[in-house]
């Protein structure tokens, strides 16, 4: 009886072992799941969660939406639409001689370099960027592998060349301007873009009343030109048949509303095409009318006569005794029209006569004549809403040489400058002896609508009697001097020719056979509502200012007044 | 009655109690019916308003994906108009049909036609309205 009893002890006691070490492993186990438990749930919970959340959450960036460009009238001249970019992943493809075979037909290419692209060692490139919609569905249908799409906003110029000087262009790869107005006003045409943080499931599908929050984008602001289309037209026109007339190498035309400082036309020739400028260099693509500078010649005598008139020196009727040259150590002065011995400073002007204008600022001198021009916008940017405006040429008058500097600046030359600043010129004369800012932007219209109107500068550089007294004289000009082919049926206009020999910067020298042509003018010479400035950069044969440049004039000058509604003021 | 209530009268029977009736019961029953079904009905409301909620969501998506190809759609158009506007494209068609610039200019002035001034507040009226119909 005691021996069995012993067994059993021994038994429960082993049990006992057993049991005590299986609940010992399992209380351990138990409180390493507990600890993990804790660790994951309480500790690191945040962490595995945001890793969960991570892995579902999509982060897109939201493009804000460019502003449009307007011309003064509405109509678009450069807008942004959603294009379609294709780009392919060449690890994901097994054989791109093949895939290249499917996809460059579709494309419009040749095989061989779009297989180059998809056998390159990357895992994203480029095949084709901002396409059609419509082109880009065919690539779409044919589900090529590897081959994907994405959406992009693409800059559009619709009516291309026409205002592509003034526009400019942004660069494609991120739609920030780089050129013209799209450079300038970048900052408000661009807006701010917003984000959407979304919750997608492994199919990339949005999970409904999953994470979700959006913080807009913030639109670009729209920008309104001084710009008008028509006018713009009518003056290219005129410039192209100017260059095919004169042979002339470049051109440009501005046309301005001398009350205000707008600008209704820039147009330079040769042009580009923003839509397509792969093959356009920097020569074709700047603004010649606000960057490139030239010696202005008789066009200047127009500041040096206001400045004499202004200073009281002399009247418009005020008769000078014309000598028949005058010589300067080396140099010898002459004029090339015939006319009397005696001409009035009205005379003068339209007889376009170096040698009374040089007499005018002879009696003016090196000070008073540099203070007029700059007065008159010269030697300085103009301030106009655009890149790169250059400054052009006016030594101050302490650095002038003795001899013939006066004589020489009187009658334009040692002074450049661009065919905005001597359009500014005329422009002052135009406006009652008012200098008004040149702008080209006339509102910046902001996502809600706010409008901000641009507010020129202004300032008085000669009285309203000088002013009136330099129009009356500028209609001479047109009506029985140098400038007769610029004379416009039903208006009375005003203007004055130039044309100088071409300096050559390289040479430091003037060129024996360039010249540059130009004439500037104004209408209707009571009230007038426009200055035209016409340039020509190396006309051939004999197409001065008053033959090469004020035909063009002619043209613009009338159909920027039927344009603006003027009625006519002359028969 | 009174009779039988004789014939038994020497056996002592206990007072009369009140005894809950069935109709005290049977309010706590409905009661939890009732309470069951609304938990149940609620459960199906919940699960009801989750799909509903759900379905508006991909409903949302749609339209949403609507007013994006809307949009586009839009400025595409606008894009085509601008195109359409452009003077090249007028003049060329012009010259196609014929048509030249006049030999000679002729103008007639019409009393009482208020010549537009161009300036900006004038502008302003078309513009507002171009720009206030884009999306």
């Amino acid at each position: 009886m005691h021996q069995p009893t012993v067994v059993r002890v021994r038994k429960r006691r082993w049990l006992n072992a057993r049991l005590i070490t299986v609940g010992v492993v399992l209380a351990v186990a138990w409180v390493a799941l507990g600890v993990r438990l804790v660790i994951v749930q309480a500790l690191q919970s945040e962490d595995y969660a945001a890793q969960g959340l991570d892995q579902r959450l999509h982060r897109e960036i939201l493009a804000a939406d460019r502003g449009t460009i307007f011309d003064r009238d509405g109509q678009e001249l450069a807008v942004t639409i959603d294009a379609v970019t294709i780009y392919a992943n060449p690890r994901e493809i097994s054989d791109p001689e093949t895939v290249a075979l499917l996809l460059a037909p579709l494309l419009g290419r040749e095989a061989a370099p779009v297989e180059e692209l998809l056998s390159a060692d990357a895992s994203f490139i480029y095949i084709a960027r901002q396409m059609d919609r419509e082109d880009a569905e065919i690539v779409q249908a044919a589900q090529l592998p590897g081959v994907y799409f994405l959406s992009e906003p693409k800059r559009v110029y619709p009516v291309g060349s026409l205002t592509a000087h003034i526009i400019g262009f942004v660069r494609p790869d991120d739609n920030v301007g780089i050129e013209g107005i799209e450079y300038q006003y970048d900052e408000a045409l661009a807006g701010a873009p917003g984000e959407l943080l979304v919750e997608k499931d492994p199919q990339g599908r949005t999970i409904p009343q999953g994470e979700y929050s959006v913080v807009p984008a913030e639109p670009g602001s729209d920008l309104v030109l001084t710009i008008k289309v028509e006018i713009q037209y009518a003056a290219r026109l005129a410039l192209e048949d100017a260059l095919e007339r004169t042979g002339a190498r470049a051109g440009s035309i501005v046309v301005l509303d001398p009350r205000t400082g707008e600008v209704l036309a820039m147009v330079n020739l040769p042009s580009f095409d923003p839509n397509n400028r792969s093959d356009s260099d920097a020569d074709v693509i700047r603004n010649r009318a606000v960057t490139d500078v030239f010696e202005p010649g008789s066009t200047q005598k127009l500041v040096t006569v206001a400045a004499a008139l202004e200073s009281g020196i002399v009247g418009p009727w005020t008769t000078l005794e014309i000598p028949d040259r005058i010589e300067i150590e080396d140099t010898v002065f002459e004029d090339f029209t015939e006319h009397s011995d005696l001409l009035t400073v009205t005379e003068i002007v339209a007889q376009s006569s170096n040698l009374g204008t040089i007499l005018l600022g002879e009696m003016l001198g090196a000070r008073q004549l540099h203070a007029y021009m700059t007065a008159f916008g010269q030697g300085q940017p103009s301030g106009i809403d655009f890149p790169g405006e250059a400054s052009g040429v006016l030594r101050p008058a302490d650095e002038w040489c003795v001899t013939t500097c006066v004589a020489g600046t009187s009658i334009g030359y040692h002074v450049s400058v661009t065919a905005l600043q001597q359009a500014m010129v005329y422009s002052v004369i135009a406006n009652d002896g008012v200098w008004v800012q040149p702008h080209l932007v006339a509102e910046i219209v902001d996502g809600s609508g706010t409008r901000r109107a641009v507010e020129p500068e202004r300032r008085v550089v000669v009285s309203v009697e000088t002013a009136q007294s330099m129009r009356s004289m500028l209609e001479a000009v047109v009506a029985s001097g140098t400038g007769s082919l610029a004379a416009v049926e039903g208006y009375s206009v005003g203007g004055k020719t130039g044309t100088t020999q071409k300096y050559l910067t390289d040479a430091q020298g003037y060129s024996e056979d360039d010249v540059v042509a130009s004439f500037i003018g104004l209408a209707p010479i009571d009230d007038p509502r426009i200055v035209v400035a016409v340039v020509l950069d190396a006309p051939q044969g004999d197409a001065s200012g008053g033959r090469g440049a004020a035909p063009a004039f002619a043209v613009v000058t009338l159909a920027a007044l039927h344009q603006l509604g003027v009625p006519p003021d002359a028969e | 009655m009174t009779a039988w209530l004789g014939h038994v009268g020497a056996v002592e029977r206990p007072p009369l109690r009140v005894i809950a009736g069935r109709q005290h019961r049977a309010p706590r029953l409905r009661a939890w019916l009732l309470i069951t079904l609304t938990v149940v009905a609620a459960f199906f409301l919940l699960i009801y308003s989750r799909v509903t909620l759900d379905h508006s969501a991909f409903v949302l998506e749609d339209v949403e994906q609507q007013l994006e190809a809307a949009e586009t759609r839009y400025w595409e158009l606008r894009l085509e108009a601008a195109e359409l506007l452009s003077p090249d494209r007028i003049t060329e068609l012009a010259q196609e049909i014929g048509l030249v610039y006049p030999s000679e200019v002729r103008t007639v002035e019409v009393s009482g036609i208020v010549v537009p001034s161009g300036n900006a507040e004038d502008r302003w009226v078309d513009l507002k309205a171009l720009l206030g119909a884009q999306p």
